[in-house]
């Protein structure tokens, strides 16, 4: 996309700069308004992951908390707070991310659930959405699969 | 050298990583997210990721260095590493740990040791390429502060 000119001026080096890079953010991160508050718990072991999946989350304007293991999900939810959504990991220290999908569902959690993993299979897809997650994807978690959901989970 | 021409080095830069497949399209998405209210989150993700990283690394050593190697400790390990890097944007190294997987999944110990030396070559590699890329980007933000 070509950077926008200021009328009547010559654009410096840096406002081109700035325009392409606002460009670039804007047609990466598509852009999505959200009508409603809506909150979401990332279940992550790996650091990284867990930060940037928090991230782009709060990019689109959802409140997130993060845990780095399934039984302190569990304990939080068992305290009252709420989700829209719930983003987990199926690879977990303390309590894995399949059992933890299960005992949050069997508390009567019915929010929308994504599970995530790193190293996908036909099994784990089968066995991560028998625990009782929604969606299933492989890392990394992007635009293309979180834009629809929030757009679903906020009524668009 | 002046503030357009560093900006141009550190693009040509990160796109000669793009061209070698040593990063790929997530890491844009990460570019992305860096604006006035995350000035340093590149930085801030790339530090976070090479702790990971090598933390992560350094325990796969030490499983295989054990005689009875316990393999499904070391899927939980290869799993974590390849998470990291596919959401960085580390294509190369995301790719190397599909080889350790293959040999775990197979119980191979000689293949997850020749596995593992990939994946170190390639850490190493995109370690140092992460460590310029910082440099740059710290001498921009030192010559922008210094025009305002």
């Amino acid at each position: 996309m070509a950077p926008t000119l200021p009328s009547g001026d010559q654009a410096s080096d840096q406002d081109n700069w700035d325009n392409g890079r606002l460009a670039h953010k804007r047609q990466l991160l598509t852009e999505i308004v959200l009508r409603n508050r809506l909150t979401a718990l990332v279940v992550g072991g790996d650091t990284t992951c867990r930060v940037l999946e928090q991230l782009l989350l709060r990019s689109y304007g959802v409140q997130t908390q993060g845990v780095d293991n399934g039984r302190d999900a569990i304990a939080l939810i068992a305290s009252g707070v709420k989700f829209n959504l719930i983003i987990i990991d199926m690879i977990l220290s303390v309590l894995n991310g399949l059992e933890a999908t299960r005992q949050i569902r069997d508390m009567g959690v019915h929010c929308k659930m994504l599970g995530v993993t790193a190293c996908s299979g036909e099994s784990e897809r089968q066995a991560f959405l028998a625990a009782g997650v929604d969606v299933f994807i492989e890392k990394p978690l992007d635009p293309e699969h979180l834009v629809p959901i929030l757009r679903e989970l906020d009524g668009q | 050298m002046d503030l357009a021409a560093l900006k141009t080095q550190l693009k040509n830069f990160v796109q000669s990583m793009f061209e070698e497949g040593v990063l790929d399209n997530q890491f844009s998405q990460i570019q992305a997210l860096q604006d006035s209210t995350n000035p340093n989150f590149v930085e801030e993700v790339i530090t976070l990721f090479c702790n990971d990283a090598e933390r992560i690394i350094n325990e796969i050593n030490r499983n295989l260095g054990y005689q009875n190697v316990d393999f499904s400790n070391l899927d939980s390990y290869v799993h974590q590493l390849k998470g990291s890097s596919s959401s960085i944007g580390a294509n190369r190294l995301k790719l190397a740990c599909a080889n350790l997987r293959q040999a775990s999944d197979e119980r191979n110990k000689e293949g997850c040791l020749q596995a593992l030396q990939l994946i170190t070559c390639e850490y190493c590699l995109l370690r140092r390429k992460f460590q310029a890329l910082l440099h740059l980007e710290r001498s921009i933000v030192e010559l922008e502060t210094n025009q305002k």
